[in-house]
């Protein structure tokens, strides 16, 4: 069959890190390519170069053999390429139809009743319920969103579509009905490339399955020739058959009990009945994909969101506010949740509670206190920076997960709970950061490490559980393999 | 360059440059820009009195010039200081004139209290509505600017009208409410050490109380301060409730220490003035005190050319404009080589 889009030897750089490395890829009519891969495998940003958002540093993108030179997501849409985003990209303040008269419908210049008419239309014909709601797009839920980006991105009357971990955000019996339309798509001639982590699906309803690692294509298959078994090992790649958790920690008393901790928006529960407990002396590891509900955990655990039903306890007791101050929490986001660029290191030091606490008198910062504990950790943590004084904004992105974990640990909290510790960090400042937490634990500390990163799960959790869809399963030491946590993460075999 | 002397040269660069615009702007209207602008130097620094017009006119713009910075300094942007400014004045009149018995100290007290208590609630009600109902508080406080503006229009008609009924304007303050005058014929009188006594005040409230902290780092990353249980909205109602008050206070000085009665368009734009005061002065409470000192001179002296050498006020108004365009423009990327603080980071690509 003839290749439609293609891209050739595609390399993309983001300062040091590699994130694309001579990926080759292609895209037929008619036919559903799933691309597969962990996050941070490089699936959106592929994406992002093939639609135009990002150009390559190296590579072509051709369509129909016509080399596209200029990226830009005009030329990408007018060519016949439309992407749909992971997180829904939408007016907000404008209606739904408003917001499909922005895609391809008002090009060919359509009043907005006819705008409403013709995408009825689009979604009748694909049997794709979409809610228009009249007003802004407030109340409608993610599920809704994204339907009304793919329906806006089909505006376009593209030839290739791509669409980003469109299932996250999908109820479960939401699913079936979702893969239906992309094979209406397909039949009727469109190339869907279709990202993802999710393996059963790919599995499901793909004709062709380009898995990526770091960058590189690992592979290149279709459903008949693999499993889900090997496609599970082929993603997490044999890195972490290295490490394997030390069983021999120190188990001390049970610091933290969670207890059917839930959390429910918009009826779907993003944390679905987590129970846990934790001892001094371990790091359990969570792992799991993105957007599984790992977030939500984390917020819940910082206080900064009530769970909707189940309860936490401390050293046996419930906690309240103030207990709350012994869970330390390191945000996933370094820069939008953990930090405050353009304020000082001392000042980012205070957004912690439990310091904000310590450092005040009446309400009146103690300030030169501050800025001496902030000196201190400066040197402990051997955080490169000139002075507390410094922006936090100037450090490096490693020096500034530093700080957040110098600053979670520097209340003396009993349990640290840190998403993402190692996120970006080079080999290096990863295993120094690592060590850091095992030193936290060694000392009594109880921690609980997210992370979608299985070297990092492997390497630093006294126990292994998984989360997907909001449930947490405990993984047994005893049958603890790469290839289950990998089926776990993937949504496969979930049993209580 | 260190950030102190970056503030510090910005705002003066920016103003040399829009003094060096005032003066092609004077030529090309056919005045001789040197003797224009020597002046306008003279006629807000020439003499005594001069200098007295000056800080009085500075006075005012001291006040609301805080009260922006302060809620600027959150990322809440007050645009009402001129109406919350104007429900001081309101409030402070209504109060004042019925103080004739009481003693100085307290009538004084009462009326500055009743200003800034009016304007605390004109502001916390914008406050409280944008953390209630997600109102944008640009919106909310221009709209009470219009209210306030015609609430002294009513009351200067209505309940607060002179005796005889026959001037649109208050009755007037009895002695005991009236701030003493130190040097007459000058009206140099005790509200300037008010406002110069408040501007370190906000600045120990920003810069070393929880409170301030939490204001300033919820303005810059909100979903930070979430993360971290700070929560928005108290401090949103809290930080508007004290701009409002700083504006509210300063309409109440001005009755009771100038105008000693309200009338209508008792404010020529201070409200409005105070954004670029502030501005000027990088939402820097200390720095406020200078920044409405400039801007009070050049009122001044605007008044004086327009009498003396017949050139419109206006012009000195558009310099002032200017004042802001060129701050802006030694903010952006290309000026400032690319290393500004104030913009936004640049986020780092999660999926690579």
């Amino acid at each position: 069959m003839q290749n439609l889009l293609e891209a050739c030897a595609i390399t993309k750089h983001f300062g040091a890190t590699v994130a694309l490395d001579a990926v080759d890829f292609s895209a037929r009519a008619g036919e559903i390519h799933a691309l597969l891969g962990q996050n941070g495998a490089g699936k959106t940003t592929l994406m992002n170069i093939l639609a135009g958002h990002l150009r390559p540093d190296l590579g072509t993108v051709t369509l129909d053999g016509v080399a596209i030179k200029t990226a830009s997501p005009q030329t990408a849409l007018r060519a016949g390429i439309a992407a749909v985003h992971q997180s829904p990209m939408l007016f907000e303040h404008l209606s739904a139809v408003e917001n499909l008269a922005l895609g391809g419908f008002v090009r060919r210049g359509l009043a907005l009743n006819e705008v409403a008419e013709r995408a009825g239309a689009m979604a009748r014909s694909l049997s794709f319920p979409v809610q228009l709601p009249p007003k802004n797009l407030t109340g409608l839920s993610l599920a809704q969103r994204m339907r009304l980006e793919i329906l806006r991105a089909l505006s376009f009357q593209p030839r290739v579509l791509m669409l980003d971990e469109p299932t996250g955000l999908l109820a479960p019996g939401e699913l079936s009905g979702f893969l239906d339309l992309l094979r209406a798509l397909r039949n009727r001639g469109c190339a869907v490339v279709f990202i993802t982590h999710k393996l059963a699906e790919a599995m499901a309803v793909a004709d062709r399955i380009t898995m990526l690692r770091a960058g590189r294509v690992v592979d290149q298959t279709s459903p008949p020739q693999t499993t889900i078994e090997q496609l599970a090992a082929l993603m997490l790649g044999n890195a972490v058959e290295l490490a394997r958790p030390k069983k021999s920690h120190r188990r001390g008393a049970e610091v933290l009990r969670l207890e059917g901790l839930s959390l429910e928006v918009d009826g779907v529960a993003l944390v679905d009945e987590v129970s846990l407990r934790l001892h001094a002396g371990e790091i359990l590891a969570i792992a799991g994909v993105d957007g599984n509900g790992q977030r939500e955990l984390a917020e819940i655990l910082a206080c900064s969101r009530r769970p909707t039903s189940g309860q936490i306890l401390l050293h046996g007791q419930p906690a309240g506010a103030r207990a709350m101050g012994q869970i330390a929490v390191v945000p996933q986001n370094r820069d939008q949740e953990g930090l405050i660029p353009g304020m000082e290191l001392w000042e980012n030091l205070l957004l912690s509670p439990a310091l904000r606490r310590q450092m005040q008198t009446a309400g009146v910062q103690r300030r030169s206190a501050a800025i001496a504990l902030c000196s201190v950790l400066l040197k402990r943590f051997s955080i490169r920076a000139r002075s507390p004084r410094q922006k936090a904004a100037d450090l490096s992105g490693g020096h500034r997960q530093r700080l957040m974990i110098a600053r979670a640990l520097a209340s003396r909290p009993a349990v640290l709970v840190a998403h993402d510790l190692t996120r970006g960090l080079d080999v290096s400042a990863a295993a120094e950061v690592s060590r850091i937490v095992r030193e936290f634990a060694d000392q009594g500390g109880a921690a609980i490490m997210i992370s979608t990163d299985l070297d990092e799960v492997f390497g630093l959790g006294d126990r292994i559980a998984v989360i997907s869809r909001g449930r947490l399963f405990e993984v047994p030491t005893a049958n603890l393999t790469i290839e289950r946590v990998g089926l776990l993460m993937a949504g496969v075999g979930q049993h209580r | 360059m260190s950030p102190v002397i970056s503030a510090t040269v910005k705002p003066l660069a920016a103003m040399a440059v829009a003094i060096g615009l005032l003066a092609i702007g004077l030529a090309a209207l056919g005045a001789n820009p040197a003797v224009t602008l020597t002046a306008l130097l003279s006629g807000a620094f020439g003499d005594w009195l001069a200098v007295a017009d000056t800080l009085l006119k500075a006075t005012p713009l001291v006040f609301t010039g805080l009260s922006v910075s302060l809620a600027f300094s959150g990322s809440i942007w007050n645009i009402g200081a001129e109406g919350q400014l104007l429900f001081g004045a309101l409030a402070a009149t209504a109060c004042g004139i019925h103080l004739a018995r009481w003693s100085h100290v307290a009538a004084i007290s009462a009326v500055l209290g009743a200003g800034a208590i009016a304007g605390a609630l004109a502001g916390a009600l914008c406050g409280w509505l944008r953390t209630r109902f997600s109102v944008n508080e640009v919106i909310s406080t221009i709209m009470l600017n219009f209210i306030a503006l015609q609430a002294v229009s009513w009351a200067v008609h209505g309940p607060l009208m002179e005796p005889s009924h026959s001037y649109p304007i208050s009755q007037k303050l009895p002695a005991a409410a009236c701030m003493h005058w130190f040097f007459p014929p000058s009206r140099l009188n005790c509200g300037l050490l008010l406002a110069i006594g408040l501007a370190p005040a906000c600045y120990f409230w920003l810069y070393r109380t929880n409170s301030g902290f939490e204001l300033r780092a919820v303005g810059r990353n909100p979903r930070a301060t979430a993360f971290f249980g700070i929560a928005a909205g108290p401090i949103t109602v809290v930080a508007m409730a004290l701009s409002g008050g700083l504006a509210g206070l300063g309409g109440a000085v001005q009755v009771c220490a100038i105008t000693q009665r309200l009338f209508e368009r008792f404010s020529p734009g201070w409200g409005y003035e105070a954004i670029a005061v502030a501005l000027v002065a990088r939402l820097n409470p200390l720095a406020v005190v200078p920044s409405a000192l400039f801007f009070g001179a050049l009122d001044n002296g605007a008044q004086v050319i327009q009498r003396t050498q017949g050139v419109s006020p206006v012009l000195v108004q558009a310099a002032q404009g200017l004042i802001i365009f060129v701050l802006l423009a030694f903010d952006t990327p290309i000026l400032a080589r690319g290393r500004s603080a104030t913009l936004p980071h640049h986020k780092q690509p999660a999926d690579a």
